[in-house]
């Protein structure tokens, strides 16, 4: 079962040039129910907009996006309600307290009122709000408000829930914290999609990746196996003797050996085979999500 | 979804209760002026059988709620788009039309509870004893409030700013009040001024609600019942246009 179907999207935008401007084309994937799934790419490459399709904020041109089988264009109101959503952008309403702005949210989101309290304080201490309750929204610090953001994401339990960028600009600390939360709420059953500018959250968080570039889906599905496509076909071993004949093939990289891998079984036999007890350390080198990004997005501006 | 638009609609009401001393007690002092002003110009001056006074008292009040309930979501809309909150509206499960009605709604309310204290604070200085038609009057109140906050919540999305919403304020709304038979009786008015100004939409909630308070009327009360209605209708559509244009998916 997926929790959201994307297929054949595209959307345009108007532009003083004759020719429209072509935010996303063509793209489509799938992320499976329960799965946290990574929508990376560079500045300007599409994220946001398919974000804000999603959201049944905009409309694609052409295409259609399914969450939890609901046509976001047929039925908005419907895949709202199963949505939560953490924008980009900091924006918290000026005249409210922390428990006020998550009261009446949770409230449009259909929160029956005797609950309300009880989730509100819940999802702040798991946020590490809960002595800000009665602060005015506007005074907490940008961290603060970015937890604010994700709590009132959170407090009507959404079945899939959406963060775009939700640690830019926050702390260390902080970042753990909303990493755990993820992962808790992933545990509980929540779809997650993540956008990031940090490749390495990704690798941390994301089972699937779907990278996307001038609007373009360039790399879609499990992060393993696309760290696998773009590893070096290669075993790297140390010996305790190096003054050893060697394998044909292997070469000499500082310290260690590098040995070119075609069948991992069968390379592995030959290699404890020809080195017996002399191998000290073995393993496969697999590449960086970020080696992988910059590869496929020829573009350091991550 | 009711209980979201209702969240919606308290979450509104909450707002301007946090700024009471502006937007309920301001224009408390605006009417306690103009009563002032105008009780020591008019003497015991009399407008068809009924005080002068009583008269321009309920005028005023008409022009409050009209005010209040305007510059409630109106303002609170555009405050949103300033300050980006807005997003919150078009990510919410609530319909379009539900997200307008939680609006226009809390105008209501703020007319209401405005109109309510400005009552209680000025009506002992007024020479008006009973009520002509109670139960008319509660209606008209409401239809007026809800009318002008609807009216309020499409100037609120199409604003583009605060400018923008203080011109449409200025130079339309404010001379359509003054000019709505607030003062004076539109009868006095020489022609054609007489007859542009029954062509004035808030002359008719004014009349509505003054015939309703005091049993004085400044024209046909059916008719004014008419035109408050179909403008009530027309403000609707308005209000519906506006933020769907707004809201839906672009």
């Amino acid at each position: 079962m997926h929790s959201l179907e994307i297929t054949n999207v595209t959307k345009k935008f108007e532009t003083p040039k004759k020719d429209p401007f072509i935010a996303v084309n063509d793209v489509s994937f799938t992320i499976e129910q329960g799965k946290i799934h990574g929508l990376l790419g560079p500045n300007g490459a599409g994220k946001s907009t398919l974000i804000s399709m999603i959201c049944a904020m905009q409309r694609p041109d052409a295409g259609t996006i399914l969450v939890d089988g609901a046509s976001v264009t047929e039925h908005p109101t419907e895949v709202k309600q199963m949505l939560g959503v953490v924008p980009q952008e900091i924006v918290v309403e000026m005249a409210f307290t922390v428990e006020e702005v998550l009261y009446y949210f949770a409230g449009m989101y259909g929160v029956p009122e005797h609950e309300r309290g009880a989730r509100i304080r819940e999802v702040l201490t798991e946020l590490d709000l809960i002595d800000k309750l009665k602060d005015r929204a506007r005074n907490l610090s940008g961290g603060m408000k970015r937890r604010l953001m994700i709590a009132k994401a959170i407090l009507h339990k959404p079945k899939f829930l959406i963060l775009d960028e939700p640690t830019a600009g926050v702390d260390v600390s902080l970042r753990q914290k909303i990493w755990a939360l993820v992962r808790r709420l992933n545990a509980e059953g929540t779809t997650i999609l993540f956008t990031t500018h940090y490749l390495e959250e990704a690798e941390q968080l994301c089972e699937s990746i779907t990278l996307i570039d001038h609007g373009r889906v360039i790399k879609n599905g499990k992060l393993k196996d696309i760290q696998q496509e773009f590893s070096k076909n290669a075993i790297h071993f140390e010996l305790f003797d190096r003054c050893v004949p060697h394998l044909d093939g292997v070469t000499e990289v500082g310290s260690d050996y590098e040995f070119p891998m075609t069948d991992l079984g069968r390379d592995m036999t030959a290699l404890t085979t020809h080195y017996k007890g002399n191998i000290k350390t073995i393993r496969s080198e697999s590449a960086s999500l970020e080696q992988i990004f910059l590869k496929l997005t020829n573009n350091s501006n991550v | 979804m009711m209980t979201g638009m209702w969240a919606l609609y308290a979450r509104e009401v909450k707002r301007f209760q946090k700024i009471m001393l502006d937007t309920v007690f301001s224009p408390l002092v605006n009417v306690a002026l103009y009563l002032g002003v105008f009780g020591v110009v008019a003497g015991d001056r009399m407008v068809d059988g009924i005080s002068y006074l009583a008269f321009v008292y309920i005028g005023l009040l008409s022009m409050m709620l009209i005010n209040s309930s305007f510059s409630n979501p109106s303002f609170a809309l555009i405050i949103a788009k300033n300050v980006g909150s807005i997003i919150d509206l078009q990510l919410v499960p609530i319909r379009n039309w539900k997200i307008g009605i939680a609006y226009a709604l809390a105008g209501l309310t703020r007319g209401f509870i405005t109109l309510g204290i400005a009552v209680l604070a000025t009506v002992w200085f007024i020479p008006l004893h009973t009520i002509a038609h109670p139960l008319p009057l509660l209606a008209g109140v409401a239809i007026t409030g809800i009318e002008f906050g609807m009216l309020g919540v499409a100037f609120g999305f199409w604003a583009k700013s605060f400018e923008s919403l203080t011109i449409l304020t200025t130079f339309i709304m404010q001379p359509m009040i003054f000019l709505a038979g607030v003062f004076y009786p539109i009868a006095t008015l020489p022609a054609p001024w007489n007859i542009v100004s029954q062509f004035n939409p808030i002359h008719h909630n004014v009349n509505i609600i003054r015939y309703a308070a005091t049993g004085y009327s400044d024209g046909s009360v059916m008719v004014s019942a008419i035109v408050v209605c179909a403008i009530s209708a027309l403000f609707f559509a308005l209000m519906n246009f506006v933020t769907r244009r707004n809201l839906r998916m672009q």
